[in-house]
């Protein structure tokens, strides 16, 4: 760009130089011609002339001068001329604006979502040296094994543990459930992160469990519930029952290493037997600890990892029955592993196509525009050629109109996406989680939209400019339409036509495709009937609760709760399916030789109690549910599903069949078999899922589901009430209908069907525009020829033809490379959003047709003026 | 005082200018000729050098005020030739009445009579 105007102002600066001597030069000639006709010798004339003339340097500067902000003043006078233009065409100028700052504006909306998501750093110390560790077979380890990766890598100057939990907080008398990380002592000093307020806890404050009660604020909570008052350091809060001291308050920006989570506290790692109420520090079976380290300096990746496999070849040799086959990997920080991170990317950059598609759209409708005013200022512009204005000043003139709607347009659209941040931003997930996704345009955003905004009007400005510039003038200036011109000129305008339609088809087919995908979702076999029914958790282990306590107090609560006007039945489980929280347990079918290393299956499992199967309206296909009689003291049972039964123990009839959690563990009799269901997401195949008693496998956790066709606040009143008579303290959370659980599993597929359909009816807008600006067109153009057709007497149908021909070929060519691409897109598409065929040929029929009847419906007021030609005026005008 | 000074020249250039838009005002001319006819129509003796028209031509020709063609003369040789925008005309038109307005004000004012005032 640089090199172009550089090239550019030093042709123009020889140019006026030349011309410029050249004018002097006549002056003087012209003045000496003058004097010796007056009589004057040949070689005094020529003297005095230059004598009169003056100092030939000194006005040559002088008019450089003159002449030297010209071409800032030639923009200023081609913006002022593009302004008059536009409005003299406000139907035209607004359709341009409006469809830009849609198109700028939602592309640079998802651009700030995949700015702020992936492409941002983390607000750490030197965020490139810092890097996430997870394996081939999850993102977390055991603490055991943490500790050895801490204290036997070379290439890490910290390693650091943390997990995200939850637990009972109370400051001042009022209970509540928080969120936090339990971090390893160095872990804000491997993020290299300072306290807005206060300190943070070191290694040193971090090493035996249990001895180091203290808590980090995040600046949030400390707002919320301190007020922001300094004096909050030092103070003493409850966590979970028991005494913590607050050490500091974490700065407002940081908010831990994971994009989607805000965490309210922070709590050394040393307490999560409190936090969790059970410990599982020294466990090497139980992988809960994610991992985060800071490379050394001068170690790369590859070598990290090559030492991380090390260490983990020697744990899987000394500890084969936890660790075997353990693999390391590294992955950028932010999403807890590169799963999610993987996801989201492939997501938003999904959409973000989609996004430019419309742009495209737009693009090419208002290039189209813009040829058809090009060839209607094609006289104005013949004889602003003929009277010598230059082809690269029509050229700028033409682009700096492109480049003013741009403007216009991007501008409008930051604004768009600067709105749209701030709705995104505020949004909250409807579950109990701190879920904040915080998407700020920032500086990158903005040069995202300028430079869009540059691009598009060079997309759509570029080529009417350029075509002006290949014009004849003569049969132009000789006042002939030009019907040979015309033609040619049509071959971009046809391309640009067949483009958007061909796009239309593909983003209206993802839209309908959606659309049908939801629906079907909506009416998927979820394997449960969340109508009629509430829920309600508390959690036992946060409030100090023994198993047996825990368990009486699950039973009082349940039946307190059943005595609650409008309620059914009450049952309760760990977790229901489609939450946010579910565990998986590794399963492997008895009998089989317990050889180690032996493929192992894993399962999803939920602890509960009898009568959860029949509350949650799950279908018993075989055998029975659980009873009072299945205890601690009776032989461990559990129901299994059909994906269970078949992919672990190859039956279709399991009931009677045993099988194990881990080797030599005691085997587990199958009572009963429910039908397959959606468990983890709705777009998943059907996963094995196991159900355990509660009563033999004691679950903290606990969620009731009560079968009530009232769900008003009175009745959620009354559940906190009864929960609360037994234990005044304990916070009552996830409280709402069965079917706002399914809320969140659709978000990803309402998200995709909202883009979705707006980008469809953007595009079916802008094209129904573009085909009506083109038949509008052609008919203004052909109006002689229509006019000479009705005199010599063709039919309606003639003239039809005559009008629609062109337009039906090139609407049917851009819809057959509408199918062509949906056909390749749609395994993609079917990537975002739920839908078993992605090429559905009946809703590819569907887009064809409706595109068809658009594309009718917009040709309809220009043939129909264009039937009505009146064959004497027509012929008469022009 | 340079106050002054600057007065003194801003009314010399916007005499100037006035008398160029006049000339051109005239008919479509080159440089030559539109000095010629400036001598022609104020009696002579208004410009010191001759080469001083230029910057004021290719100003007005920045401001809008003038167009430039090149063409041929009357013997025959290539010269620039400028004419008058519509904005020119208007700007002519607009000096013109303030000129007249300036004449009419001094001319008053110099007719003026000690016991007048």
């Amino acid at each position: 760009m640089l090199r172009f105007f550089h090239w550019r102002s030093l042709f123009r600066r020889a140019r006026f130089e030349g011309e410029m001597a050249d004018e002097f030069a006549f002056h003087l000639q012209a003045r000496t011609d003058d004097l010796i006709r007056g009589g004057v010798a040949p070689e005094e004339a020529e003297r005095r002339a230059r004598l009169e003339f003056g100092g030939n340097q000194r006005y040559r500067a002088e008019c450089r001068e003159s002449h030297r902000v010209h071409w800032l003043d030639e923009m200023g006078r081609h913006v002022r001329y593009a302004w008059r233009t536009l409005r003299k065409n406000p139907a035209f100028t607004a359709v341009a604006i409006l469809s830009l700052a849609l198109g700028i504006g939602i592309n640079t909306f998802l651009f700030s979502v995949f700015n702020s998501l992936i492409l941002k750093p983390l607000p750490i110390a030197d965020p490139a040296s810092v890097t996430f560790i997870e394996s081939t077979a999850g993102t977390t380890f055991s603490f055991p094994d943490y500790k050895d990766f801490r204290d036997r890598n070379n290439t890490f100057s910290g390693l650091a543990g943390y997990r995200i939990s939850v637990m009972n907080f109370e400051h001042g008398g009022d209970p509540s459930r928080m969120w936090c990380y339990l971090a390893t002592g160095n872990y804000f000093d491997v993020l290299g992160v300072k306290p807005a307020l206060g300190r943070f806890f070191h290694q040193a404050d971090d090493l035996q469990p249990g001895a180091s009660p203290y808590v980090v604020l995040s600046y949030a909570t400390w707002q919320a519930r301190f007020a922001g008052d300094p004096k909050t350091i030092g103070a003493t809060v409850r966590i979970n029952g028991h005494p913590y001291t607050v050490l500091g308050v974490a700065s407002r920006g940081f908010h831990g290493t994971e994009m989607f989570y805000w965490p309210e506290l922070w709590i050394p790692m040393m307490m999560q037997p409190q936090v969790e109420g059970h410990s599982w520090l020294d466990e090497r079976a139980t992988w809960d600890t994610e991992l985060l380290g800071r490379l050394k300096p001068g170690a790369n990746r590859s070598q990290a990892m090559a030492d991380l496999n090390r260490i983990a070849g020697d744990l899987a040799r000394q500890h084969p029955l936890s660790d075997k086959g353990l693999r390391m990997r590294l992955a950028e920080p932010g999403f807890l592993g590169s799963g999610i991170r993987g996801a989201v990317a492939a997501f938003t950059g999904g959409v973000f196509l989609l996004a430019g598609l419309v742009l495209l759209v737009a693009c090419s409708n208002l290039g189209g525009l813009m040829l058809a005013r090009v060839t209607d200022r094609q006289r104005e512009l013949a004889i602003r050629y003929s009277i010598g204005a230059g082809r690269l000043r029509i050229v700028s003139q033409l682009l700096t109109e492109a480049f003013v709607l741009a403007f216009l347009g991007g501008a409008s659209g930051c604004l768009l996406a600067i709105a749209a941040c701030k709705l995104f931003s505020s949004w909250r997930a409807p579950v109990d989680f701190p879920v904040q996704l915080s998407v700020q345009p920032d500086w990158r955003a903005l040069a995202f939209a300028a430079a869009a905004s540059l691009l598009t009007g060079l997309l759509f400005g570029l080529g009417p400019a350029l075509r002006s510039v290949r014009t004849d003038l003569n049969p132009l200036l000789k006042g002939s339409s030009g019907l040979a011109i015309f033609k040619t000129r049509f071959a971009l305008r046809d391309l640009l036509l067949v483009a958007q339609v061909a796009f239309c088809f593909v983003l209206v087919f993802g839209c309908l495709l959606s659309l049908r995908g939801l629906q079907s979702a909506i009416t998927l076999p979820l394997g449960f009937d969340p109508q009629n029914a509430v829920t309600a958790a508390v959690d036992l282990s946060s409030a100090g609760y023994s198993k047996e306590q825990g368990l009486l107090f699950q039973q009082r609560a349940a039946e307190s709760l059943r005595a609650l006007p409008g309620v059914g039945s009450v049952a309760y489980a760990n977790s229901l399916p489609l939450s946010l929280d579910q565990s998986t347990t590794s399963v492997e079918r008895a009998g089989q030789s317990d050889k180690i290393g032996r493929q192992r299956s894993r399962a999803i499992y939920y602890d509960v109690s009898p009568g959860l199967v029949a509350g949650m309206r799950m279908r018993l296909l075989e055998g029975r549910d659980f009873s009072d009689h299945d205890t601690e003291h009776s032989p461990p049972v559990a129901i299994v599903n059909q994906a269970f039964a078949r992919q672990v123990l190859g039956t279709n009839n399991p009931v009677g069949q045993t099988f194990r959690y881990t080797p030599g563990s005691m085997p587990v009799e199958v009572i009963g078999m429910v039908a397959d269901g959606k468990y983890i997401s709705l777009t998943e195949s059907p996963q094995p899922v196991v159900f355990r008693a509660m009563r033999q496998e004691y679950n903290p956790t606990t969620t009731f589901v009560l079968r009530s066709r009232d769900s008003s606040p009175a009745l959620f009143a009354g559940i906190r009430q009864e929960i609360q008579k037994i234990n005044p303290r304990l916070p009552v959370y996830g409280a709402g209908t069965l079917e706002s659980i399914l809320g969140f599993a659709l978000f990803p597929m309402h998200a995709a069907a909202i883009a979705l359909s707006a980008f469809g009816a953007l595009a079916l807008l802008l094209t129904v525009t573009g085909i009506y600006g083109l038949v509008d067109y052609s008919v203004a153009r052909r109006t002689n020829e229509i006019g000479i057709r009705i005199a010599v007497g063709a039919s309606a149908l003639e003239l039809l033809r005559l009008m629609l021909a062109r337009l039906m070929v090139l609407v049917s060519t851009g819809l057959a490379f509408g199918v062509m691409l949906s056909w390749l897109a749609a395994p993609a598409l079917g990537g975002i959003i739920y839908t078993t065929t992605p090429r559905d040929p009946a809703v590819m029929a569907l887009v064809l047709l409706s595109l068809l009847a658009a594309a009718l419906v917009s040709c309809w007021k220009p043939v129909l003026r264009g039937l009505r030609v009146n064959p004497v005026s027509a012929l008469r005008c022009d | 005082m340079p106050r002054k000074d600057n007065k003194a020249a801003e009314l010399l250039q916007g005499t100037l200018d006035l008398l160029v838009l006049k000339a051109v005002s005239l008919g479509k001319m080159h440089g030559y000729g539109i000095l010629l006819r400036i001598e022609q129509i104020s009696g002579g003796g208004l410009i010191v050098e001759q080469g001083a028209l230029y910057p004021a031509l290719y100003r007005l020709e920045r401001q809008g005020m003038l167009e430039t063609e090149w063409g041929i003369s009357d013997n025959n040789r290539k010269a620039k030739f400028y004419a008058l925008t519509q904005q020119g005309r208007a700007q002519l038109k607009d000096e013109e009445r303030s000129w007249i307005r300036l004449v009419d004000a001094i001319g008053t004012a110099l007719k003026a009579r000690p016991g007048e005032v």
